[in-house]
């Protein structure tokens, strides 16, 4: 890998950041010009924001069969009654935490993808959660995800932001991984200051960025691991994010009305980045919590209650800007949970578990079946679409791009047979 | 024959790279090898201690670091002083049920305790035995389990993995507090084998189930363990093949005795202490996994030989690691012999992604490349900028300008020099230590000592151990 010092002068003044440090390729002087360019111009015609539940969420909780006698009987303390669930059609019902997305629902921007899964489920989290960020079993696991693929395929030279950002403080999720591909994460947007601003004034100017060539090879860990060229391409990644992120969002705050709870706040800074026109194409947050193995009711609920607040919020400020039709919010989980719940009014790790979708009109409100209550997978519920399939469907349907190489094979049939988008 | 830093971990020999390592002409025991024995083995050193190390050799070196000088009444002295203020602060901490300020308690041991290696371990089983209070809630049962860990952290695994299946806070975080013979609660039994023990793969979900049955009445009551006889399930249970189980104790064992489980446990150690990446196959660490069994499942052992061999001090593992957050603080910390509010320090380590008692789920910190991102990266620099800039941050008691003409530092080159030389493991290129140079060059005024601290804290290469 060819790097090369910059040392930069006006451009870091005018900013108020001090930068000495070695950078590969030439984004700092790309950065420079991009700093004078109005915003706006860049924003994506297709966006994807994709919402992880972590930890398996309850489908059978969130999606409701009330009227099934199994149902019942398997959920003696957990089951949500007849008289609490938000009925619609085929005796299924919401939880009633869904509440504030009804009306996304009867506007027809709201969609149910139900029995989602793969074969031979793996109930751990973490190899469970791998499966779908990276669409590889363990055996055969590539360090990449299907969004990071995705994002690769796509890069755009004259593109000056990231592809891809993850709102969120816990590590870059698996899926946005990919060789050469910068997914920057942001914690909050208060964390991606720099502090180190008293420093520019003291520094000398020469009134250019100017580079100094180098062509040093790293010499750690060459072969069978790059852990320098790792360090300095994500150092690269954060400066710039945190530069053109202090532009961007240097207009004054329009948010709408975002709860104030964690995935509220992350849905609030994409909002923010999108209105802001950034080029982004997907974004990625995450709730926590979803492992509700004891006393599951009251989490489960409130869990619910912040998801469908936030992305409620998120889809009325979309619409607020005359973007319903351009933003797409996709929600998963791992896996589902047990069909029973086990002592500690909680449930164990499942299988098969409702996708949703909101944000543009949808053609059908529900897509596939209830899985059955009658035949179970060693007391978990059987998948009847493959996760790899509403994948399809997504980079094909909504974001126009082949999905072959992205997902490592084809499902473009079953992704057709969905008929997720217009 | 030293082993060549570009070397791939597939050409090493597995039993010359266990084996002890001596100095050599070509490779002499040197200030380079005593920095990075401080890193690995404890969280960075100042100017005395890399003194001593140095007058001491490696094998003396390592067992200061261990605390394993038995037979010297000064360490005795020393850990008693130390553990008489660490007790004092505890108490404090302890009455106000504040877990964030048990977090600047421990903070304080890491940077002051006379035997820095077992801290590192208990952070190394904090890890490893994840729990997290943000759903245990209870400071007292935090404490309580960090004391235990520290307690058996160079001790029997064996011995560790029985204890922490009854330690109250655990059990709570897991779920398996309540966990009744009707329906058996699988959290526990599942993260025992996955995460404690064995490693994904090696048993089957019918296992998880299984092992689920023998913990049935393993309750917490009052903050304590106790075995509920008329919540435990008396069925014949086959666990990993086995049928005769008797008790979850029993139960125990048998995922202690797979085959698995002494590889799992050495290579999450090896990846602790010298390489992120790759991940070592089973033949490369045959060597270690024998001296492991044969000492009885000792941690003590197995780490020794670790920090003593020659993948270690030949310096290949040198820049195979991503410091984490905490290892990154407190070495630039202890680097420049510096006291800070450790309230607020604790504070300080949250936006890099290590706060401790905390850690973001059962599996612990992945560690390594997850270590880093835009917001970890910017917030590792905003971190010296707020050290710094803090009115209570003491070097040696004084202020950073007097230390510094203490070490008999009188320029900002030499400056930037000992700043390269204390806190970055791999080379700086001529080309970028010109533009670190250059970059602070004109300042005279106090802050111009801290320009060069912040302007490396944006070089990637610190990032690395």
């Amino acid at each position: 890998m060819e790097r090369r010092t910059f040392t930069l002068g006006a451009a870091a003044a005018a900013t108020g950041l001090a930068l000495d440090i070695p950078v590969p390729g030439g984004w700092m002087k790309a950065l420079a010009s991009e700093l004078t360019v109005a915003r706006g111009d860049g924003r994506p015609n297709r966006i994807l924001v994709v919402v992880q539940l972590s930890g398996g969420n309850d489908g059978l909780n969130t999606v409701v069969p009330y009227r099934d006698e199994r149902y019942v009987q398997a959920r003696p303390k957990l089951k949500i009654n007849a008289s609490e669930v938000i009925p619609f059609q085929n005796d299924l019902g919401f939880h009633p935490s869904l509440r504030s997305l009804e009306s996304q629902w009867e506007a027809g921007r709201f969609s149910v993808v139900q029995g989602v899964g793969y074969a031979s489920p793996n109930r751990s989290h973490f190899e469970s959660m791998d499966i779908w960020h990276s669409c590889h079993r363990k055996q055969d696991r590539t360090q990449s995800g299907w969004i990071g693929r995705y994002l690769s395929g796509c890069s755009d030279s004259e593109q000056k932001d990231a592809p891809g950002v993850h709102v969120g403080a816990e590590p870059l999720p698996l899926a946005l991984v990919e060789r050469g591909v910068q997914v920057p994460s942001l914690a909050s947007i208060e964390q991606m200051r720099l502090k180190s601003k008293s420093k520019v004034m003291q520094m000398e100017e020469d009134g250019t960025a100017s580079a100094i060539g180098s062509a040093e090879k790293s010499s750690v860990g060459e072969g069978d691991s790059d852990l320098l060229g790792f360090v300095e391409t994500s150092t690269s990644a954060a400066l710039e994010a945190s530069l053109r992120l202090e532009k961007a969002l240097s207009v004054p705050d329009e948010t709408g009305d975002f709860p104030s709870s964690g995935l509220g706040e992350k849905l609030k800074v994409v909002s923010r980045l999108i209105l802001a026109g950034l080029g982004t194409q997907v974004y990625y947050v995450t709730l926590d919590g979803f492992d509700t193995h004891a006393k599951q009711a009251a989490v489960h609920a409130s869990l619910l209650r912040q998801w469908s607040d936030a992305v409620s919020a998120f889809c009325k400020r979309m619409q607020q800007a005359g973007l319903q039709e351009n933003v797409l919010v996709v929600t998963f989980s791992e896996f589902g949970r047990r069909v029973s719940e086990n002592a500690s009014q909680g449930t164990d790790h499942g299988a098969a578990a409702p996708m949703f979708l909101a944000g543009p009109k949808f053609p059908a409100p529900l897509v596939g079946e209830h899985p059955s209550l009658n035949s179970l997978d060693d007391g978990d519920l059987k998948y009847h679409i493959d996760y790899r399939d509403v994948y399809a469907a997504v980079i094909e349907g909504w974001l126009g791009a082949a999905s072959l190489k992205v997902l490592d094979g084809d499902y473009r049939e079953g992704a057709e047979k969905l008929r997720l988008f217009g | 024959m030293p082993i060549d830093a570009k070397t791939t971990l597939a050409e090493i020999d597995p039993a010359f790279a266990w084996q002890k390592w001596s100095p050599a002409d070509q490779e002499p025991w040197d200030e380079q090898r005593v920095r990075l024995l401080y890193r690995r083995g404890a969280f960075g050193a100042g100017p005395k201690e890399i003194a001593r190390g140095l007058k001491e050799g490696p094998e003396q070196c390592i067992a200061t670091l261990l605390g394993e000088e038995s037979q010297s009444t000064e360490l005795a002295r020393q850990v008693e002083v130390f553990e008489k203020e660490s007790g004092a602060i505890a108490a404090a901490v302890r009455a106000g049920g504040d877990i964030d300020r048990l977090a600047a308690w421990w903070l304080h041991r890491m940077l002051h305790s006379p035997q820095p290696t077992l801290e590192k371990m208990t952070l190394f089983w904090h890890g490893h035995f994840a729990t997290g209070a943000d759903k245990v809630v209870d400071s007292e049962l935090m404490y309580e389990q960090n004391r235990w860990l520290r307690q058996h952290a160079l001790g029997d695994f064996r011995a560790m993995v029985h204890g922490i299946s009854k330690d109250a806070a655990m059990l709570l975080y897991l779920d398996s507090a309540t966990n009744r013979k009707a329906h058996p609660n699988e959290n526990y039994a599942r993260e025992l084998m996955e995460l404690f023990c064995l490693g994904e793969g090696n048993y089957t979900e019918k296992d998880v189930q299984e092992l689920a049955r023998c913990f049935t009445g393993w309750e917490i009551r009052r903050k304590l363990f106790r075995f509920n006889e008329y919540q435990h399930d008396e069925g014949v249970k086959t666990l990993l093949g086995r049928s005769e189980i008797e008790s979850g104790e029993s139960a125990i064992d048998v995922v202690l005795a797979q085959e698995a489980m002494p590889y799992f446990v050495v290579g999450k150690l090896v990846k602790f202490f010298v390489m992120d990446e790759p991940q070592a196959s089973r033949q490369f660490l045959e060597p270690l996994v024998k001296t492991f069994i044969a000492s009885d499942y000792s941690i003590r052992h197995v780490v020794h030989q670790i920090l003593l061999s020659n993948l270690m001090l030949s310096l290949w593992s040198v820049g195979r690691k991503v410091r984490s957050p905490v290892e990154y603080a407190l070495e630039i910390v202890r680097s420049m012999e510096a006291t800070a509010n450790l309230d607020r320090l604790a504070k300080m380590l949250r936006p890099l992604g290590q706060a401790l008692f905390y850690p973001p789920n059962v599996k612990g910190w992945d560690g390594g490349r997850a270590w880093i991102n835009s917001s970890t990266l910017i917030g590792r620099s905003n971190f010296v900028v707020d050290l710094l800039g803090d009115t209570n941050t003491r070097f040696a008691g004084g202020s950073l300008e007097n230390w510094i003409r203490a070490q008999g530092i009188d320029s900002k080159e030499a400056w930037m020099e000992w700043l390269t030389k204390s806190l970055v493991a791999v080379p700086i290129p001529d080309i970028e230590r010109d533009a670190l140079q250059k970059g602070m060059a004109g300042r005279t005024n106090a802050n111009g000592w801290t320009a060069p601290l912040i302007s490396l804290s944006q070089n990637p290469r610190i990032h690395l151990s």
